[in-house]
Formats: C-alpha cells, structure tokens, sequence
C-alpha cells in the first residue's frame, strides 16, 4: 500500500490547545450511572451504619475482612458478569461451571495434580464452556438467554456426573493455597478478588477491546457496520465469564476442603443481581467493575449483617430480593425525573 | 389579545416565552409565534438551533420550563405526548417510530383502536386503517409489513397514525430528509392539502426550495431564539439563509478542478453486481480519480443504494472486482473487509448504522482508530480527547465537550460526527451514502467543503446521493443510475443539469 495517499492529520491538530475544560458535564448514560453510583454508595453506607448500631461485633476489621471473604466467590463470578452483560447478554451458566470447577479441582488434586496445574486445568474448562458460549450466541445467533440456559444445565449435569452424586472431599487437607491466609491476615482469594477486579477495571476502562466491548454491547449493528470483529468481542466476554466462574468453584473447594457438585449454583443470579445492581443495563452497553464492586459488597454485607443478627436465611433472600427491586426502581425513577 | 386578526378567531396554535434548558445549557430562550389554521409555517434554523426541541416542546414529549401554549384559545398544558395527541396536536419525529412486525394497518391504529377497548380483530383494524386512509386521501398498501415498506410509505403511515378524529395543529420534523425527490413531492402535497383542510401545519426542514414552494410564513430560530419572521413569497432565499447562518453564506467550495487524471485510478469498480427483489445492481463498472469527487444519484429502486451498501461490505451476496491505487480486491462483503482495506463507508442510517448512540462524542469519533491511538491496546482517554477536540473543531461539530453523549447533540452534528470518525481512520478512498441528510445549508457547505479538500489530498471520493441538488453541485463528475446500471455520465456538472439529470434518472416508473 507504498503508493495510497494518506490523509496525515491537518496541521491544525497540533495547534488545538488541551486546555479546554477537562471533561464537560457529564451527561445521558454516564450521568445515570453516576446517580445509581452515588445512590448505592449512600445505601451502603446506610446499612454498615445500621447493622454497626446494632450489633457491635460487626464493624470490625475481621468482620470485614470475613464480608469480603464470602463476597470473593460471587464477586469473582460477578466480574466475568459484568462483561457479558456490558456486551449485551448475559451469562446464566455460571450456575453449572461453578460446581465444575468445584468438582474438578477436587478430582484433579485427589488424583494427585499438583494445585497450579490442578487450576489451570480447571480454569481452561470454564474458558471451554465460555467459547462454546460465544459460538452458539454469536455465531449460531442463539439468544443468551436460551444458550446459557443450556450450557448452565449441561455443565451442572457433568459436574454431577463427574461427582457421581456426591461430596469429594480432599485427600490432603492441606491443599487449602487458594483460601489461606497470608499477608495481613487476609485471605488468598480475597487478593484474587481484588486483583482480578483491578486487572478486569483496567480492561474496561484503558484497552481498545474494553472500547469495543461497550460499543458492540450497547449498538451492535452499528459497530458491526464499522468493521468490528463483534463476534470476537463478544465471545470474549464468555469466555471471561466462564473462566472466573471456574476459578470460582476452585475456590469453594478450597474453602470446604471438599469438592461440592451444588456449590454455587445460585451464582448466576447472584452475580446478575449484584451486576444490575451496580448499575449496569441488561440492554447492553452500561456497566462497569465499580458499580458491580458496590453491588457484591452491599449484597455480602447484607446477609453478614443479618447473619450477624440472627435473621433466619430465608427472610435474608426476601431481603435480598426487595434490595435490589427498591434500589433498581429507585434509580429509574431519578433518571426519569432527571428528564424531564 | 387576539388583535389585527379581522376575523376574530384565535390562532390555532399560540405560543408564548416558552424556554428550555438542558443542565446548564439554554436550547430555547423565550420563543413567542402563532400559527393559525390553514397555514403552513417553516420553522427554518442552523443544526442545534432547537428546531426539533421546540417540536418536542409543542407534541408534549419533554416540558418547557416556562412559557405557555394555546390551542384555539385555550391554554393547554401536555404532560405527555398522549396529551398533546388528545388536544389536537400530531407530531412526525426526525426519526420514526413504528413497530416492524407489524402491518401497515395495525402500526395506522397503534394506541388508537376502536370499539371494544381490549379487543380487536385484524379484519376491523383493516377497516378502521382503510377508513382513516381515505378520510384523508391517502393510499397506502395496509397489509404489507412495515419492516418492508419503504420509508415514503412509513413517513405516510406516520401521519395517519398522528392525526386523529380532530387534530388541529401538524408538526413536521425534516419529514424529506431521507425521501427522493418524486416522494417528497407526494408528501409535499399531501401536506399542502391537510392545510387546506384546516390543519394549521409547522414544517421544520433545511430544504429552502421546499419552504418556497409550501410555506406561506418562515420563522427563522438562531441559538433558541426567534430572530425574524417572514412572509416567504417576498423573501429572497438569500435573506433567509443569512438570517439562519448569523452571517452572509459563503459560497459553495470548489476552488481548484481535479487534476488531471494520469491514467491510473485511485478506486476502480468492475462488473459489481448485486441481486436484490427492489434495487439489484447489474454490473456497474466505474472510476474515480485519487482526486477526484464522484457522486452518483438515482431514485430509489435504481441500485444506487445497493450499490453503495456494498462498497461498505454490507451485501455478502454482493459480486464483483475493484481496484484501489492499481491493488485488486474482491467486492466486500463484510463490513469487516471494507475497514482492512482502508476504505471509508459513511452509511445512509446515522442513528442504528453510524453511531454509537449510547456512548459520548469522543468514543464516536475515535472509534475508528483506537488501535492507533493506543499503545499495545492501551489507551488511557487522553488521547482520544485531544484527537476529538481537533475532529470537533475541523469538522464544525457544535457541542460542549467531547464528553457529552452523542445522542444529545442535534441531528445534523450527530452526522457531522458520523462523518469525521469515517474520514478520522486515514482511509484510501471514502464512500458516503446520503452524506448531508439532515444537515444545515451552513454546514452542508462545509462538509462539502471538507470533502473537496479530503479528495484533493488524493483520496477518491464517491458520494451516493437521491439529492438531486447535491448530486449536481458537489461532484467532478455526475454518474446517473437507472434499472441497476449506470445510464448516463455528466462531467463537471451544475445546477443547470437538474432537469436533465431527474429525466434521466426515470420519470416514468411511477
Ligand atoms: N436531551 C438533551 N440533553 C442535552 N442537550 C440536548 C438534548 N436534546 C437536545 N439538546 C441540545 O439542544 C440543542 C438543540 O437541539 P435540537 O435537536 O433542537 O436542534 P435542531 O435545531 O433540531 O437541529 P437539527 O437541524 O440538527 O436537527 C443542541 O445543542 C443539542 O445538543
Ligand atoms: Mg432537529
């Protein structure tokens, strides 16, 4: 292409000054997210001061550090979410590669693998799961809803298949690396959250493929009509997904000692829960690793709290449920009147 | 307060010191006019004027924050559109709403069925279609899907569906934007006799020659203010423009004549083809010079369209060779193929093809060379912000910072933006289908303008044009497609070659 002509930048480009004001008001989607931000940040705080009123053992720096410890294996699911909900789907089979993972870290390691290539293995089932995933969605053009209804059901059968019905608890009950503690007394999957949320924040926010994520999800024919490899974007996000829902299994295993072919299997609705909840749009396009952090974090706190309290399980799902209705229609409505 | 007026009568429509801010940003500051019935007023303004705000305003679709309207005399106040519908007020949107799976019938009596209020049969909501249809003497194919009708027949669809039993007022937002000129025509005088009727009609367009022959007042908005008012018949188009503009128009920019061509093409089209049930293209073969402005016009049903759908990958049935600088290709036929080969493609749909509705101006813009801005696929948001701050100012882009969200801006910048992030990307050649829909005479000129200098710096331009106007001013060279083949070819062509270029292009196959 020696010879094509290139339309180089006009000169003008160097003369326009950056000084013009940073960032203008923000407006139209980034504004309502931020409205939800501020809003569920607020709840937040609401109830850290609620249950601290309450019960002094809560606010305490090994309560939080136990809230994070339970919110890491949603909040590991909920950040493959993110994505795929971002992209304009979202991903319910989550529910079958957590117990897959869970399973089959246990088997590897009873069969004596060692525990990095044990995860890895386990890992690239959920990265498998996640590209079958993209390839019935994107190019079977299968609806999310059905495809990873389907594969939620298939995985969950194989990791009871795999199980054969029941727990397969370690042989070695010191095969624990995942979940122990280390630097200041919190846990290893705790910096796993962290770090994955990190690593997936900065993917969003600073990569071209996080660009194209936001694009695909929220105007699909348009970014296909600008030449962007949408199917690629978007099984991309699958695959995330089933990955981190894999690493989460290990991670209940770890935990339990125990590989559990039920572990987890409500995760795709709490990690979609947690996702809306930070203020993403199962219409695609709006979403990020902030607003779903707010989410899992107020989601575990709950159910601390009210363990904390001894509220029966079941008024803690009612609870569950009426939070995320309240908080989602709530900021629907101040959009609404921000409208007008 | 109904002084001058002989007969006494209130204005169909008054509206008085109606303002409108968005945030910090004033669209309407204190708008007052009145239309009466039987009057066709224009409502003539620069893109982002607030023409269509204050459309919204009037159709009850967003809430003034003061000011006041009147209907026949009677102060009304919509909190929804609904309201404004049941008052008397019809409102045609710059972008239509229908519902695709539908019937051409079924979308006529959408929200507004007769008889039993939960029930309906498709053979009754025929009729009621059919009734509605010939109460205003429209003709319509009521079974067909709306999805497959083309766009004359949803604008008409459209209408019907606005104007109830006892509508009063008509408001028409660029209904001929995307329309040919035998369909604008057709909606012209369907327009012309509504108003004979009594309908008392606001018509927003940029078509001056349109308000010519329709209006009988123009109303020029500048920056959400009304700045003048005119009787059209005596007002010099000029006038009209300069009002718009806030200064004289500069004239049409195209200072240097191509240069001669040296015998190798910059993009060459050989025996394209493309089968399609309404607008096939039979093997069309064509140059463009590295510095040359090519525009094609046909009517729709011509292939002009398919034609330039596939330059821009969009027909994988799609056949064909081309050259670009001597390199041979196959025809595109993904969206994906036309981007590697560096060809540029603005397509005719700003709204569901061009843009990125839900993200902000500068995400719009870049998005065509992010991989260039960033290092290894990282970018950290300043880069995108500095390049769109140039694209913004080179391309005249009105907004207030690359931040906003696209779908806030004004028609005509969502398409000046839809354009710069095609020409941002460094293309080899650029073809544009429809390029100037919806786009101000100001900023018509420039985008022109623009185009002229992008082709002078050798990168051949192809434009897809149904404006019959465009086609014969801005191109070197005027390409005439007729039954999917090219039938005619003017070189350097004017404004004088009009009549010849529409008898051309097939009067008769209405
Ligand atoms: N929802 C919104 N939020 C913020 N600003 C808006 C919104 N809608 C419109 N605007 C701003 O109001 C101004 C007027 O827009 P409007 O759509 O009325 O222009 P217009 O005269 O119809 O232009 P065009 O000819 O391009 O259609 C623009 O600057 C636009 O950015
Ligand atoms: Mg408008």
């Amino acid at each position: 292409m020696s010879d094509a002509p290139r339309t180089d930048e006009l000169p003008d480009v160097e003369t326009v000054p950056d000084r013009a004001p940073r960032r203008g008001p923000r407006l139209g989607q980034q504004a309502d997210v931020a409205i939800q931000g501020v809003f569920l940040s607020a709840f937040l705080v609401a109830i850290i001061v609620y249950f601290a009123n309450r019960a002094d053992n809560f606010l305490t720096a090994d309560n939080g550090i136990t809230i994070l410890a339970t919110a890491a294996v949603i909040g590991i699911v909920s950040i493959g979410q993110v994505t795929t909900i971002i992209s304009g789907g979202f991903d319910l089979s989550v529910s079958g590669v957590v117990p897959i993972g869970s399973v089959l870290y246990a088997l590897l390691l009873n069969d004596g693998v060692s525990i990095p290539a044990a995860l890895g293995l386990v890992l690239l089932t959920g990265c498998a799961v996640g590209l079958v995933n993209g390839f019935v969605i994107t190019v079977m053009g299968v609806n999310p809803l059905i495809a990873t209804l389907g594969t939620m059901s298939i995985a969950g059968g194989v990791a009871l298949t795999l199980a054969k019905g029941v727990s397969i608890p370690f042989d070695d009950v010191d095969a624990d690396a995942l979940t122990r503690e280390s630097l200041w007394g919190v846990p290893n999957h705790v910096w796993i959250l962290l770090g994955l949320g990190v690593l997936v924040f900065g993917l969003l926010r600073f990569t071209v493929y996080g660009r194209q994520l936001y694009a695909v999800g929220g105007s699909p024919e348009a970014s296909r009509l600008a030449g962007m490899r949408t199917r690629v974007v978007t099984s991309g996000a699958y695959v995330l997904s089933g990955t981190l829902a894999a690493l989460a299994g290990a991670i209940i295993s770890s935990q339990l000692l125990t590989g559990v072919a039920g572990a987890g299997s409500d995760s795709a609705l709490q990690s979609i829960a947690a996702v809306v909840l930070g203020g993403a749009a199962l219409t695609g396009g709006v979403g990020g690793i902030t607003g779903t952090f707010v989410g899992v974090i107020i989601l575990a706190t709950l159910s601390n709290g009210m363990a904390i309290l001894q509220v029966p399980s079941f008024y803690q799902q009612i609870a569950t449920g009426a939070v995320l209705l309240v908080a989602v229609a709530l900021s629907r409505l101040t959009q609404t009147l921000r409208n007008r | 307060m109904t002084q001058e007026h002989p007969v006494g009568d209130p204005p169909a429509l008054r509206v008085e010191a109606v303002r409108k801010s968005y945030g910090p940003n004033a669209v309407l500051k204190g708008i007052d006019f009145e239309l009466r019935s039987g009057e066709i007023a224009a409502v003539l303004g620069e893109n982002g004027a607030g023409k269509s705000t204050l459309a919204r305003v009037l159709a009850g679709s967003i809430q003034p924050d003061s000011g006041s309207l009147s209907l026949g005399g009677r102060p009304v106040q919509f909190a929804s559109p609904r309201d404004a519908l049941r008052a008397g007020v019809a409102f045609i949107p710059q972008e239509l709403i229908y519902i695709p799976d539908l019937s051409v019938a079924e979308n006529i009596c959408l929200g507004n069925l007769r008889g039993s209020r939960y029930f309906s049969t498709p053979g009754r909501i025929l009729r009621q279609a059919a009734e509605t249809a010939r109460r205003f003497d429209i003709e319509l194919p009521l079974r067909m899907p709306i999805a497959r009708a083309p766009l004359a027949v949803r604008q008409k669809v459209e209408i019907l569906k606005a104007l109830g039993r006892d509508s009063r007022v008509l408001i028409l937002d660029e209904p001929t934007a995307a329309l040919t000129n035998d369909e604008s025509d057709a909606l012209l005088e369907l327009t012309a006799s509504l108003a004979r009727r009594g309908l008392a009609v606001l018509y927003i367009s940029h078509r001056l020659d349109e308000v010519k022959k329709l209006c009988r007042t123009a109303h020029v908005l500048r920056d959400g203010l009304l700045v003048a008012t005119h009787a059209v018949a005596d007002t010099p188009v000029r006038t009209l423009v300069a009002e718009m503009l806030g200064r004289e128009p500069t004239p049409p920019d195209r200072s240097t004549a191509a240069p001669a061509d040296d015998g190798a093409p910059g993009l060459a089209l050989r025996g394209v083809s493309c089968p399609s049930t309404v607008d096939s293209v039979e093997a069309v073969a064509l140059t463009v010079g590295p510095h040359e402005v090519v525009t094609v016009y046909g009517r729709r049903g011509s292939g002009a369209d398919t034609l330039a759908e596939c330059l821009g990958g969009l027909h994988r049935e799609a056949t064909g060779t081309f050259e670009l600088f001597g390199r041979r290709h196959r025809i595109f036929r993904t969206p994906r193929a036309a981007r590697v080969a560096r060809v540029a493609y603005v397509p005719a749909e700003r709204k569901t093809q061009g843009l990125l509705l839900k993200t902000d101006i500068a995400t719009n813009l870049t998005q065509f060379i992010w991989t260039k801005l960033g290092v290894l696929g990282v970018l950290t948001g300043r880069a995108e912000r500095r390049r769109s701050r140039a694209l913004i100012q080179r391309f005249g882009v009105r907004c207030r910072a690359p931040g906003q969200a696209v779908g806030d801006l004004s028609g005509g910048n969502q398409q000046k933006v839809m354009i710069a992030s095609r020409l941002a990307g460094d293309p080899v050649a650029a073809v544009l289908h429809e390029p100037t829909r919806g786009v101000d005479i100001g900023a018509r000129g420039e985008i022109h303008g623009l185009l002229h200098r992008v082709a002078e710096r050798g990168v051949p331009i192809l434009i897809v044009t149904s404006d019959i106007e465009e086609a014969t001013t801005i191109g070197d060279r005027l390409l005439i497609m007729r039954g999917g083949r090219i039938v005619d070819r003017i070189d350097r062509p004017s404004l004088a070659d009009q009549a010849y270029a529409l008898q051309t292009a097939g009067g008769d196959s209405e």
